[in-house]
């Protein structure tokens, strides 16, 4: 179990002074898939050098099985690292950068080659274990690199956007094999992404990381129908943005009726409301709804289903989904006038925002 | 199977046109190896088997005269061959020269080259500059630089006197260790640059990931950094030992007639030796050392090529 406690990172010092970590604090479980996502330059690599040892933190502790490892080197730590770069030692062959680790860990010779031999076997790169690693395509480096890590049986496997190199088939093919690695050798592994697709198809759970701090930190479901904010609704899966007022614990969205508040929410004043496109409801929902009328703007075929974008009297905009069944009775043209209806427990109130809005 | 005899004929003249056009393009680099390297090379042989003129220069006529000065002397009493030890010993004093030369500027050139290529490269084009500045300069100017600094009334030892560290100048001029400290200074470039090459394309990612994988610094500096610059530290050792092995003007200067090697061996017989001959097998003996030299090493390196791919 790795326990990241308060942990900072500074780059720099005095008024060059980058501050690319602020206080992360999360508790990594035993056998866990833990990804962790954001956009660009929000500090996902720092926090991986940090667990790897590459930087010191500036302030906060990692501690792993109950033992603080911020001093150890990254040599003597229970930790490898599949890089972006996969960083292969071209002047070697497959085997020879897998035996690596374990050589340099001064592992007994007899135990190597039969450990190289399995964990090749694993990786499916057997057949290729004498070539050079400058000599193989971009997928088949993935895999040496992925073995190489595994070899000296880290604790806990860091990866960093391992999979951004390769073409999109490619991509989800390795997406698939790490994950049921990772289930077959109940590893605990640490992977960043900044592809929010492979994060919520891989994951046990998420860190959602923006300019250095975390913004939620949970399973992928729960990131998608419960977002903590408004940064991780849009960051996650598409999201409409509505302004609404709650008064007497009731809401009331753009000038129409109010409606009771959503099952568990809990807020007062103007309030930032979200709904996901394919919650929305074309036609009258029968229960707790809000009903809307708008004019069709846009219609994009996208196979199962038609995105339709709908402009609402009060000029917001709102994105929908219309399933492409045989059975869907609605047709669409632009400029149509359209009603829908958002059903209430659909509706998610993102009360932090209340300060962003205004 | 039947071939169509115009085809076969235009395939042919195709695939002449081919190599036509192949020989033009390798023309201009032929005619700068013949002008510059075989010819000369030619003319030398040639000498080596003519006769001494009596005021320098050859005169035409077959003889072994040079290659048998080469290796052997004439006695002085009885005129009877005898080894050219002198010879044997200024070819052993030049391979040693050579050969510590390429230690020291390694010893010298690494540290500096791995200084240069990890400052930010803002920087490094102006180190890189302080490095080259020498060598745009005379190579007579530098020496006498050199000489200047460890001469008997030079900078250093007029230093040591001052700071008390000795009471009498130290005589460095004129011995192996001048010309040592001379070549060391005047290759050091040849060193560093093939280096600071090899070190700027490492990629410095490699170490890290050495270094995640429990490999020591030491470790990892013997079995990803070295191997990894070892090209470069190849090439460099190459451009220091050669020219090292044939330098004269650093070794007159600094060794004067005490210390002297092959080149100024050389220098003697077109100067006032008065024998081309000799001079010419004199040249051809350090070509074929040099060439031998550099067989044996490529034959070990790929034969180490086999052995570890
Ligand atoms: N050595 C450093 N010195 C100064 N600033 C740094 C250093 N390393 C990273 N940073 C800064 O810290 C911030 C976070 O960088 P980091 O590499 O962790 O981002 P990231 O989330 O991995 O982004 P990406 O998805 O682009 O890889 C960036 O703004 C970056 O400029
Ligand atoms: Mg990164």
């Amino acid at each position: 179990m790795l326990d990241i406690r308060s942990l900072s990172k500074k780059f720099g010092s005095g008024d060059s002074a980058f501050q690319a970590l602020k206080s992360i604090d999360i508790t990594i479980e035993e056998g866990e898939f833990f990804t962790l996502l954001g956009p660009s330059g929000c500090g996902k690599t720092t926090l991986l050098r940090l667990i790897a040892g590459f930087e010191q933190p500036s302030g906060g502790q990692l501690v792993l099985d109950g033992k603080d490892i911020a001093t150890i080197p990254p040599n003597h730590r229970p930790v490898n690292t599949v890089f972006q770069s996969y960083a292969l030692f071209p002047h070697m062959t497959v085997a020879q950068n897998v035996a690596f680790g374990l050589e340099a860990r001064g592992t007994n010779p007899a135990e190597i080659a039969p450990r190289v031999d399995e964990i090749l076997e694993i990786v499916q790169m057997a057949h290729l274990r004498d070539r050079k690693s400058s000599q193989m395509s971009g997928g088949q480096q993935q895999r040496v690199a992925l073995a190489r890590a595994l070899a000296p049986r880290p604790r806990i496997l860091l990866l960093d956007e391992p999979l951004s190199a390769l073409d999109l088939k490619l991509r989800k093919q390795m997406q698939f094999e790490l994950k049921r690695l990772q289930r077959e050798l109940g590893l605990t592994f640490i992977f960043v992404t900044h592809d929010q697709d492979e994060a919520l198809t891989m994951s046990d759970r998420i860190a959602v990381m923006d300019g250095g701090t975390l913004q939620q930190v949970a399973d992928p479901r729960t990131l998608y129908d419960h977002p903590a904010n408004r940064f991780v609704a849009e960051f996650i899966g598409e999201a409409n943005f509505l302004s609404g007022t709650v008064a007497g614990g009731k809401l009331s969205l753009s000038g129409q009726a109010p409606v009771p508040l959503p099952h568990g929410a809990d807020a007062s004043g103007p309030v930032t409301v979200m709904i996901r496109p394919e919650q929305v409801v074309v036609g009258s929902a029968g229960g707790n709804a809000v009903t809307l009328d708008g004019q069709i703007e846009a219609l994009v075929f996208s196979g199962t289903d038609t995105h339709v974008t709908l402009r609402l009297e009060n000029g917001d905009t709102l994105s929908l989904r219309a399933p492409n069944n045989s059975h869907a009775t609605t047709t669409f043209a632009e400029g149509e006038p359209l009603r829908v209806a958002l059903p209430v427990d659909a509706l998610r109130l993102l009360p932090e925002d209340i300060a962003n809005a205004a | 199977m039947p071939r169509n005899p115009t085809a076969a004929a235009s395939e042919s003249a195709v695939a002449r046109a081919e190599t036509r056009r192949r020989w033009s393009l390798a023309l201009p680099a032929l005619t700068v190896i013949t002008l510059c390297s075989i010819l000369p090379l030619g003319v030398m042989v040639a000498y080596s088997f003519m006769e001494a003129g009596q005021y320098g220069n050859v005169q035409w006529g077959f003889s072994l005269e040079g290659w048998r000065a080469v290796f052997l002397d004439r006695d002085f009493f009885d005129d009877s061959y005898i080894p050219a030890t002198a010879h044997l010993t200024i070819l052993a004093r030049s391979i040693l020269l050579a050969l510590a030369t390429t230690a020291l500027t390694f010893v010298f050139g690494i540290p500096t080259a791995w200084f240069i290529a990890t400052r930010p490269p803002a920087t490094r084009a102006y180190w890189m500059f302080l490095i080259t500045v020498p060598f745009w300069t005379n190579l007579l100017v530098r020496t006498i630089a050199i000489q200047e600094v460890i001469r008997a009334d030079g900078t250093l030892n007029r230093l040591l006197l001052a700071t008390g560290l000795i009471d009498e100048p130290l005589q460095m001029m004129f011995t192996n260790g001048a010309v040592l400290v001379g070549m060391t200074y005047v290759y050091l470039p040849l060193m560093v640059l093939p280096v600071y090459a090899a070190i700027e394309k490492f990629d410095f990612r490699l170490a890290e990931a050495a270094y995640d994988l429990h490999a020591s610094r030491l470790y990892c500096l013997r079995r990803v950094v070295l191997p990894l610059m070892w090209p470069g530290i190849v090439a460099g050792s190459i451009l220091v030992f050669i020219p090292a092995l044939g330098a004269y003007v650093t070794p007159r200067l600094m060794g004067g007639g005490r210390a002297m090697m092959w080149g100024n061996l050389i220098d003697l017989q077109f100067g006032q030796g008065r024998n081309w001959p000799l001079g010419a097998a004199l040249s051809i003996t350090l070509t074929l050392v040099v060439v031998g030299a550099m067989v044996w090493y490529a034959r070990r390196a790929a034969k180490g090529d086999a052995t570890n791919g």
